[in-house]
């Protein structure tokens, strides 16, 4: 092929129509003036300079942190064994479980959050980091279930075996032999589900109280135009850690399937 | 040899919903023999071998290992360890550290197992190779890593489940001596699940034929050869032409016969068969028989027939001879000495049979 095709014309088009917008966040972040619109006015690092001394958007950054932690480790551990379940066993009710598992990547998110803050208020748990924390691990649990799942799709099972064979008890053997080799998928699924709750909206609007996540922050800023170069800068660095995060997730998911081989 | 049982099967049967894996399976084997369970593939062996392993518990019956009842006993506290068909090599781990796997779990100072490794190792011919990884291995190596990762916990009884199937030919007959010679020095039981008539020859003391979950027939490779219990086991184990015959007098344990195309003879009976009638089976393998152009002389059997098919296989030539009153041509098999195809197809020849060489497989259950 020597021409482009039509394929790839429309090919470049459409990763242009879906990235070039996002570029614009960054590139406004180091404009020098308030209003973001071009002309750029000039160079400036200042509003990423201000970003260090607001001690709400720190606090907020601190929640996000600690609530996309306990959420990562929260899902992935979950998702281990319900991943090795699915992948190693079969019994009854073994696909509607796992369709159920799944089912928070297509219901809307508000529906998720209005009724997630309806039954967390009638169970008595007020809005709170709590509450975030279990609304996420909620969310993150499909995408935690099937990077485990690819996990130990190349993991033979007579390496469980052999172990048990060679007197290691079931503990002993999960220990050992199970998690050592799933380890790079641990480490995929814990990157992965940390950035899922890390950038949600939603939930965290709905479920955060007086405690917001930096997402929530970032949407109660937006409201003042003066604040707006600050939210652009913050929104860029959380563009390049998310994207980096995912970068190194997805490394170790292509590790831990070539490793059993 | 001592004539203990080290592991003795009484009545297991083994049953997954309503498919019946393994049926009323009773087994003695005896200390230091290398004993190996083959049939073809789905016919109940490696549930057998899984059941002396630990990983299923059979449905009914009893599993003793050196006289002691194994029920609810779990793989892991068994005094038996297994070679995988995968090797199972544990590939987080270093070669030293799967073979010392095992020991870590016994609680043995760090120099014994050192010096156990070492010495394990070496009898399978992978001295000084502890640091390599699991991934740099070949075939070969990942199986004598596997040998080594299970003898070095000094078993019972070692239970290979189709130890070669992964190797290539060459690798294949080479480690079939390796571990019959490493089972001979050691003395240990080995229990070896496979499906290759030719592997279970070569390297067991005796072989247990499967078939459809039942254990047939449990003999010496050369019993088993000479004298198969069944039609079924005759098919089996190496080639056989299958001739019908009638009895036509019965003094003692010689039968006499007639059939088709050979005529009259007198055989011995089968002791490892176990119903007679007036119609048997009687079968001849190919390389027992002689074929000649002319009518051989000092045969118990003659027929004539012609050549159809001629199949030339390097260290012995094929022939398959239609007999007139036979559906089915007679293979015989001749050694290849001087490098000559002596007949050709449709060649008239005559085929010569000694009495001793027809082996009675019992009543024939297609015409009776």
């Amino acid at each position: 092929m020597t021409r482009p095709s039509g394929l790839v014309m429309y090919a470049i088009f459409y990763l242009a129509f879906l990235y070039l917008p996002v570029l614009l966040l960054p590139l406004f972040s180091f404009n020098d003036g308030t209003i973001v619109a071009f002309p750029i006015k000039g160079w400036t690092l200042e509003w990423y300079r201000q970003l260090g001394g607001q001690d709400t958007l720190l606090q907020a950054l601190v929640n996000s942190l600690f609530v996309g932690f306990v959420s990562a480790v929260m899902a992935t551990s979950m998702g281990l064994f319900a991943a090795r379940a699915y992948v190693r066993y079969r019994f009854r009710g073994q696909e509607a479980s796992e369709a159920l598992v799944m089912l928070p990547l297509v219901i809307p998110g508000i529906i998720v959050a209005s009724s997630m803050l309806v039954l967390f208020i009638s169970m008595g748990l007020k809005p709170s980091l709590t509450a975030v924390m279990l609304g996420h691990t909620f969310l993150a649990l499909p995408f935690s279930v099937s990077i485990m799942k690819s996990a130990f799709d190349d993991f033979d099972v007579s390496l469980e075996e052999a172990a048990y064979d060679l007197g290691s008890g079931v503990v002993e053997t999960f220990r050992r032999v199970t998690l050592p080799i799933v380890a790079p998928g641990i480490v995929s699924s814990l990157l992965v589900t940390f950035t899922v709750s890390f950038d949600e909206f939603v939930l965290a609007f709905f479920l955060s109280g007086n405690q917001p996540t930096l997402p929530v922050y970032i949407w109660s800023q937006i409201r003042f135009p003066a604040k707006l170069p600050n939210t652009l800068a913050l929104g860029s660095l959380l563009l390049l850690a998310s994207v980096l995060l995912l970068v190194v997730a997805e490394y170790f998911r292509r590790r831990s399937t070539k490793s059993t081989l | 040899m001592t004539e203990t049982n080290i592991i003795q099967l009484q009545g297991i049967e083994k049953r997954f919903g309503k498919f019946v894996a393994v049926s009323d399976l009773s087994l003695d084997l005896r200390e230091g023999e290398f004993f190996s369970l083959l049939g073809p593939s789905g016919c109940g062996k490696t549930t057998a071998l899984r059941m002396i392993a630990g990983f299923q518990e059979p449905t009914e019956g009893k599993v003793l290992i050196d006289g002691q009842d194994m029920e609810g006993m779990p793989a892991n506290k068994r005094p038996t360890n297994m070679v995988f068909q995968s090797y199972a090599i544990f590939p987080h781990l270093n070669v030293g550290n799967n073979v010392a796997y095992g020991l870590r779990n016994r609680g043995i100072s760090k120099s014994e197992i050192d010096t156990r490794v070492k010495e394990a190792l070496e009898m399978v011919e992978l001295g000084g190779l502890e640091a390599r990884g699991a991934n740099e291995l070949s075939g070969g190596q990942r199986q004598r890593v596997a040998l080594a990762r299970a003898l070095v916990m000094r078993p019972k009884v070692l239970l290979l489940d189709e130890p070669l199937s992964a190797l290539d030919k060459k690798l294949r007959e080479q480690m079939q001596f390796e571990m019959r010679h490493l089972q001979q020095s050691l003395g240990i039981t080995f229990v070896m699940v496979t499906h290759d008539q030719y592997e279970a020859m070569t390297m067991s003391d005796r072989i247990g034929v499967m078939f459809d979950g039942r254990l047939v027939q449990v003999d010496t490779p050369q019993t088993l050869y000479a004298k198969p219990g069944s039609r079924e086991v005759a098919s089996f184990i190496g080639e056989m032409n299958f001739l019908p015959a009638e009895v036509t007098a019965e003094t003692g344990d010689t039968f006499s016969i007639s059939t088709p195309g050979f005529g009259a003879m007198k055989i011995e009976a089968n002791p490892n068969v176990a119903r007679h009638g007036r119609h048997i089976s009687v079968g001849i393998r190919p390389e027992q028989l002689e074929i000649a152009r002319h009518k051989p002389d000092g045969y118990d059997g003659t027929v004539q027939g012609v050549v159809r098919d001629v199949a030339f296989y390097g260290e012995n030539v094929h022939y398959h001879v239609g007999v007139e009153g036979l559906d089915k041509p007679i293979a015989a098999s001749v050694p290849n000495y001087f490098h000559t195809v002596d007949h050709a197809p449709g060649d008239k020849v005559w085929l010569g049979v000694q009495a001793a060489s027809v082996i009675d497989l019992g009543e024939d259950k297609q015409t009776s």
